[in-house]
């Protein structure tokens, strides 16, 4: 982390960084803490990092529980809605409300809009595991028409703006939005890796899960929630980030085996530990902000091929 | 524990079952028995809380199981499919391991008296070798057994069992058998069967339900009513019982 806090643009050294840190957290008045290096680290590069380890954990923590959930290891963290909802949502701040409602309230807003309505539609075709996945592609699709049709409509200069946001990037992240979302997605981590031992049992059959005594349907729905509260919290700030929910998951399985218990916790580590060193090679590596979208699809799917060529011993 | 049910009446997939008056008794292994889609696994699943019927009472030990949470239900009944559903590969230890869901709160993980509970199940049916294994790499014998061993650390009284013997071969057949006669003698379990073959009846059944078109042909001990006439009615098929070696055996 503290590496991670020296990579920049402008280069301060650990040390410094560490001393940085030090006089912030003691609250001793010091000069050091009025330099433009102590700004960049504690404003612009801590929450930055932040960001970057949450998200990380959040996508990974939410791939891994939907994947058992749905029973089907191509599952990821957008599966039912939440990326193009949130999309349509901060194209609708930025083209149509003209950012009067920050981009970040409406995404946040509309990543869970789109998975209440697809827990309430497949409520009604019997909340089986397929139903509610086939019905998180159909409202994928709608919010992907919405957001088409706001794009159709857009300036070029707010087009230009969403165009970034639906690349992804922690360079917008700022204490404000760290402030709320941050205990939200925490929350959200501790009680889904409490739910480990639950999301093994739903991984089985609805009627076996039944008979060994869980109430199945409300079980799943709070599985759901909790995942799609920390996905849309971590979209709504650094936009769609791709693969890495889908990813981290079969990596820690590879290494712990089936078991949530401890493919949960491997995730958060795991994919909080990805998500920091994809953001710090974009910042050594370009001197201007490659979204890091791109860069976790480019790595992610070799590595996905590579997955699928090797053994498949966690799933049936 | 017993289970009484009265006046049940479940559709299901344009499949209607009904059965007015029905008691299978504590201690006793009762076995289902009909042509295919006669209704023996919609009433397992039932008697499981996993169908919901249109209209029953049915009582397990003097309570009525339409009013008992799942946490209530899965002290009281387990319910062994046929095949297990899981999507991930777990150790099989963890699987049955699985049993102990229904005594946990949402948020816990199991604690040392489910393990204990688990070590002694694996240990009473001589498990051991196959608890370090994946669920995948078990054979389909292999995989009854670990199911029949989740309902065990389950801990229920009933255990109602979806033709635990189909598609086994003769030994592993035997084995799922002797070992739920066994459960009754040595454990008191009420166990409900249904079964594919009916030349497993006599050996296994202590009381004989015959299951056709969604309505119960005949019901009572299986002494009395494992007859020639009454299950050439129930399959619509000439068979003859005689008895050689002090056994019945079925000839067709």
């Amino acid at each position: 982390m503290l590496i991670s806090l020296s990579l920049g643009t402008l280069k301060i050294s650990p040390g410094e960084v560490l001393k940085i840190l030090m006089s912030r957290i003691s609250g001793m008045p010091s000069e050091l803490l009025t330099s433009p290096a102590a700004n960049i680290v504690l404003n612009i590069r801590l929450p930055r990092v932040l960001l970057a380890l949450l998200a990380g954990a959040a996508f990974s923590v939410s791939g891994a529980s939907l994947q058992s959930l749905f029973r089907n290891p191509l599952v990821n963290e957008y599966i039912l809605g939440v990326s193009f909802g949130a999309g349509f949502g901060a194209a609708a701040s930025l083209v149509l409300f003209n950012r009067i409602i920050p981009p970040q309230v409406l995404a946040f807003a509309c990543g869970l809009l789109a998975v209440v309505l697809v827990l309430v539609i497949s409520e009604g075709a019997r909340n089986t595991p397929v139903a509610v996945l086939l019905t998180g592609i159909i409202v994928s699709a709608l919010f992907q028409a919405l957001l088409s049709a706001v794009e159709f409509i857009a300036s070029p200069y707010a087009l230009q703006a969403l165009f970034f946001w639906l690349l992804g990037s922690f360079s917008q992240a700022t204490w404000t939005d760290l402030l709320w979302s941050g205990p939200l997605i925490l929350a959200g981590l501790v009680l889904l890796l409490k739910l480990g031992w639950r999301i093994n049992v739903l991984s089985l059959s609805d009627d076996e899960a039944k008979s060994l005594g869980l109430d199945v349907k409300r079980e799943r729905v709070l599985i759901i929630c909790l995942a799609t509260l920390i996905t849309s919290a971590v979209v709504s700030i650094a936009g769609i980030i791709g693969w890495v929910g889908l990813i981290v998951p079969h990596a820690a399985r590879g290494l712990v085996g089936a078991d949530n218990r401890l493919v949960l916790p491997l995730s958060a580590g795991l994919g909080a530990s990805l998500m920091l060193l994809a953001d710090d090679l974009i910042r050594t590596l370009s001197p201007f902000e490659f979204p890091v979208g791109i860069l976790t699809s480019l790595a992610g799917i070799p590595f996905f091929l590579y997955l699928i060529k090797r053994s498949r011993s966690s799933w049936s | 524990m017993q289970i009484r049910v009265e006046r049940l009446r479940v559709r299901y997939e344009d499949f209607e079952l009904s059965v007015d008056n029905l008691l299978f008794s504590a201690n006793r292994v009762s076995v289902l028995v009909g042509p295919n889609g006669a209704g023996k696994s919609t009433l397992l699943k039932v008697l499981a809380g996993l169908i919901k019927p249109v209209t029953s009472s049915i009582f397990v030990d003097g309570r009525d199981l339409a009013r008992l949470r799942g946490s209530e239900r899965a002290p009281l009944v387990s319910y062994v499919p046929q095949e297990h559903g899981a999507a991930l590969n777990f150790r099989v230890f963890d699987f049955i391991l699985m049993g102990r869901s229904g005594y946990l709160n949402i948020f816990a993980a199991p604690a040392r008296a489910d393990y204990e509970k688990t070590r002694d199940v694996i240990s009473y049916l001589g498990l051991e070798a196959l608890a370090d294994r994946k669920c995948q790499e078990l054979s389909s014998g292999e995989r009854r057994i670990v199911l029949i061993a989740r309902a065990l650390a389950q801990d229920s009284k009933i255990i109602l069992l979806d033709e635990p013997t189909t598609f086994l071969d003769l030994k592993h057949e035997m084995e799922i058998i002797n070992l739920l006669r066994k459960l009754t003698e040595e454990r008191a379990k009420t166990i409900i069967t249904s079964v594919h073959s009916i030349d497993l009846i006599p050996r296994l059944a202590d009381f004989l339900v015959m299951i056709k078109n969604g309505r119960i042909l005949a019901a009572g001990p299986t002494a009395e009513i494992f007859q020639a006439e009454l299950l050439e009615n129930l399959f619509d098929y000439p068979l003859q019982v005689v008895e050689a070696g002090g056994r019945q055996l079925i000839l067709r």
